[in-house]
This record gives structure tokens, sequence and C-alpha cells, in this order.
């Protein structure tokens, strides 16, 4: 069951600022996720993979198009034309984004993060803080670290508190920008299998990584973008094989 | 109903009332002040609602008309139109702003409080921060001393103020201090909805970082429906969840608030971010 269908999405930038002028992001894309599925976005940078989730999140308005999320009351709706208050209260619980930077939480205990991100998805306080330090532990951030503001954290470290944030009571939809762009190899390991566990768990997944390796090893089916535009869709081996010189000459 | 407060239409013009006012103003035209009348169109057609534990931002520069509709949701204003509805007030079936001005004093003990960004204006500085708690405790129908001054001091401890400080009077605190009072004091009978208007502008950086971490711990705690008018996009994006743009007395654009700060719609919100981003 597609949990995620995007239709004919496009998304047009037009800049006020500079006389006007439009920038195309995303040029008619139609794409599907299913539950348990994780659908990994390829293609150099500047092809739309995270304007493609931005879109999906709601942080840009997407220009035209339809993004049906079935949420878990089974009624699917349209995240492009849905009331902002409606799309507040789907993020957290429904739709969940993991970007590569932290995002601004000053002057906030790390295990506070994660913990009050449970709690916003309407766990049990106490459980919620249970659950964020089975989930920092899993990702090895040192217990000395949970009481300390995340401003005083290394990029790599904000990057898995930051992950253990967005997947604590996992949400149907979960967006992933780079999770992984930060860690030394020990942790990315941890963080990758974190997000197996995810999909296994039923999760549908919908992500930007920029390692083939990641891709391989955690995708179930490939969506290349080019210039906006899906010119790939697949199983991982086969198209990371077709378009494997594209992607390395753009890399 | 899924709002704590909702406004329809709302309204305010300083000078001719008519709609001889109304041509020339807005942001297409770029001024508020009417070429026939002279007229200041403050703010015009402005609706919202705001949910139980939810926080709406309006954003713009001064002149914008951010803090008239706050003075005018408040009752510290009257509107020339418009109307405005409480949950908490008869099932939200009357317009509060037609109320008479004592109905509309009393919506402020215990449905709607107001933060505002000059402390002396929601406190009396020679009375102590106890007393100015009492005060409103009594407004609500508070009689007994004991319990009076226990709900103040659970009210300071909330806001982070030393209980050893509780019969100073307000004069001898500190610019965040007294903001942290005036805070207390709009929260002690529960309202349902509270008005921040620039809650921290004037306060040293550091002592502004930490009211702005108070509010945000006690928005998310007590489940109050909030409305923050604040020109530092800072404020705005740790507060609330939901923005409103206003630009010459109108609203402009309406957006998430990361939504509103990454990929802004209108002109004048293009400006606005790319001047706060740098």
């Amino acid at each position: 069951m597609n949990v995620l269908e995007i239709r004919g999405l496009v998304k047009t930038f037009t800049l006020h600022t500079i006389d006007g002028r439009t920038v195309g992001a995303l040029h008619g894309v139609d794409l599907d996720v299913a539950r348990g599925e994780h659908v990994a976005l390829a293609g150099s940078s500047g092809a739309g993979k995270s304007s493609l989730l931005r879109c999906v999140y709601r942080t840009y308005v997407p220009t035209a198009g339809r993004i049906l999320l079935r949420t878990s009351e089974g009624t699917p709706v349209d995240l492009a034309a849905l009331p902002d208050s409606e799309v507040a209260d789907l993020r957290g619980r429904e739709l969940g984004y993991v970007s590569q930077f932290l995002r601004a939480e000053p002057r906030r205990a790390v295990l506070d993060v994660v913990a009050r991100a449970g709690a916003a998805r309407g766990m049990d306080p106490e459980a919620a803080r249970d659950s964020a330090a089975t989930a920092l532990r899993r990702l090895g951030i040192d217990e000395r670290l949970w009481a300390m503001h995340t401003t005083v954290l290394s990029g790599g470290q904000k990057q898995r508190v930051n992950l253990a944030a967005g997947t604590i009571s996992p949400p149907r939809l979960l967006l992933l920008d780079e999770p992984v762009s930060a860690l030394d190899p020990v942790n990315r390991e941890a963080v990758l299998a974190m997000i197996a566990d995810l999909t296994d768990a039923g999760v549908a997944v919908l992500s930007v990584f920029h390692d083939l390796d990641a891709i391989e090893r955690l995708a179930t089916r490939v969506v290349v973008l080019e210039e906006g535009r899906v010119a790939a869709d697949g199983p991982p081996a086969a198209v990371l094989r077709d378009s494997e010189l594209n992607l390395e000459v753009a890399r | 109903m899924s709002w704590a407060l909702k406004v329809d239409g709302l309204g305010r013009v300083y000078g001719e009332q008519g709609p001889r006012s109304l041509p020339g103003t807005g942001p297409e035209h770029g001024t508020s002040v009417s070429p026939a009348t002279g007229a200041v169109v403050a703010a015009w057609d402005v609706g919202f609602e705001v949910a139980p534990g939810e926080a709406l931002g309006i954003v713009g520069e001064s002149g914008s008309g951010k803090s008239t509709v706050m003075r005018c949701v408040a009752g510290d204003e009257r509107p020339s139109r418009g109307s405005a509805y409480l949950s908490a007030y008869d099932d939200g079936r009357t317009d509060v702003l037609a109320l008479d001005d004592g109905a509309r004093r009393r919506l402020r003990i215990d449905r709607v409080a107001v933060v505002y960004q000059d402390p002396a204006a929601g406190l009396d500085l020679d009375t102590s921060a106890g007393g100015n708690i009492a005060e409103r405790l009594t407004a609500a129908g508070g009689r007994h001393f004991g319990r009076i001054r226990e709900r103040a001091a659970e009210l300071l401890e909330l806001t982070e103020v030393p209980l050893s400080r509780m019969d100073d009077p307000v004069r001898t605190f500190s610019g965040g201090m007294r903001q942290r009072v005036q805070i207390a004091k709009a929260l002690a009978n529960r309202p349902p909805v509270l008005l921040l208007d620039e809650p921290t502008t004037g306060l040293d950086a550091s002592v502004a970082a930490g009211v702005l971490d108070l509010l945000r711990n006690l928005l998310e705690r007590l489940g109050v429906a909030a409305v923050v008018v604040s020109h530092d996009f800072g404020v705005i994006e740790m507060l609330t969840r939901r923005v409103m743009v206003m630009q010459h007395g109108r609203v402009v654009e309406t957006g998430l608030t990361d939504q509103l700060l990454e990929d802004p719609q209108h002109p004048y919100s293009q400006r606005l971010v790319a001047a706060a981003r740098g």
C-alpha cells in the first residue's frame, strides 16, 4: 500500500528580490513510496532531490501537482493543498523530516531534545525519556553529553541527535536528507543499521544520500532525478548500474 | 470547534472611518495612509484562528499593523470593524469585540492575558512582585490570603523568579526579572489565550535568551493558544509554528514558520527574510 503518491509535482521559485526571476527546481515529478519501502533519490546536486523532500514536508510551497499522504487513519490527504495548521498537525506523528543539520534548538539539553520530540508525538513523558536514552545509546552519543546543550556538539553528534529526535516513535513517512554526511565509519554504521530497522518496522522512507554504498545497502528502490525530472526508477542494482556512469561523472 | 481564538475581518482606521479612506492604501500602493482622507488604515481585513497549544506569529516592520491587531484583540483599543471569538467565552458564540468596556476588562482577568514589551504596561512597578500577582488573583475572586500567596509563589517559581524577591517592589528588579513577573501575572488565572507583544525586545541578548527559553517551555507545557507579535525572526522561529506577515495594514502571506523562512512567497516576505538572514 502506498503511503506517499506524488503526481505531477512542479516547484518553481520566483525571486522577487532579483527582478522576479524564476528558477525551476521540479518539472512534473511522479513518485510512490509504499509502507516498509525505502526509496532513495539519486542524481547530481541541483537535480531537485532536497527540493522534493522539502515540498513533501511543506517547507517549500509546491507550485503545482499533488502530494498524497495516506495517513494512519487511512484517508489520503493532499499535502500540496492542505491548510497550514493541518500540515503542522501531521508533522511528527505522520510525517518526519531529518535534515543534514540540526534545526535550531538552542540552549536545550541533548536528552531533552530527543525526549520532547517523543512527547510531542504523544508518548508518555517518562517513556519518551527511556526511548530517547535507548536511541542515543544506540547511536553512540556518550552519556556525559546528554545533559549538555546541543550547541556544544560536533557536526556528527548533532546529526545523530537529530536522527534520534526524528525517529523516536517513528513517523509513518520519514524524509531523510543526507543523514550520515558528517559521520565517521563507526557511527555511520550505527545510523545505517537504525534506518534499516525502521524500514523493517514498516516505516515508509524517502531519502537523499550522497554515497552510493548507503543507497545500495538501504534502498528497496532508487529514483534518479535529472534537472527536476525522473530519469530512472527501479531496483537499486539495476538503476545504479545503468546510471552509474552519470552519477560518477556528477560526483 | 478547534480554535481557542478566532478573529474575522478585523480593521482599525485612525481618522475618517468611511469607505473613502480605503482606496489607495495597502501593500500594492506602498502606504497605509489614505490619499483621499489622510486617514491611517492601520489594519484591514485581518483574520486568523489559533488552536489550543498552538502559537501563531505576526511579523512585519514597525507600522505594518501587527501591534494594532494585538491591541484590538486584547481590548486595549476598539477596532473599526471585525469580530473576535473565544472558545472560553460563551462557547465562542459571542463577538467579544462588541462587548461593553466593563465586560471586555473582565475578559482580561482569566480569559485573555497580555505580555507587553514594556513590563511597566502590565505591572505596577511600586507594588511587590507578589502583590502584582495577587491583584490579578483577587480580581478573579480569590479571597483567601494564604492561598493567594501560595499561588503567587508557585507562579514566581514557574517563571524562575527567586522567591526571596517576592515582597520587593518590581521597580527594584532588572528588566529581565520584571518581564518574568509580568509573565507570572499574565498566567495567574490560567488564561486559555496569551498575547505576547515583542516580549523580549529591549532586553540584553543573554537576558532575552533566558526569557525566550522560559516562554518556549511555558507554551509547550501549558497548552495555551498564543499570538506572538515580533519583528525578530529568532523569536518567531523558536516560539511559533505558523506565521502571518503584515505590510501596510494588510496580511500579505500566511504559512508554516519554517516555510516562511525557507520559501517566502510574497515579495515583501522575501525582502524581510533576506534582511533578517543576511
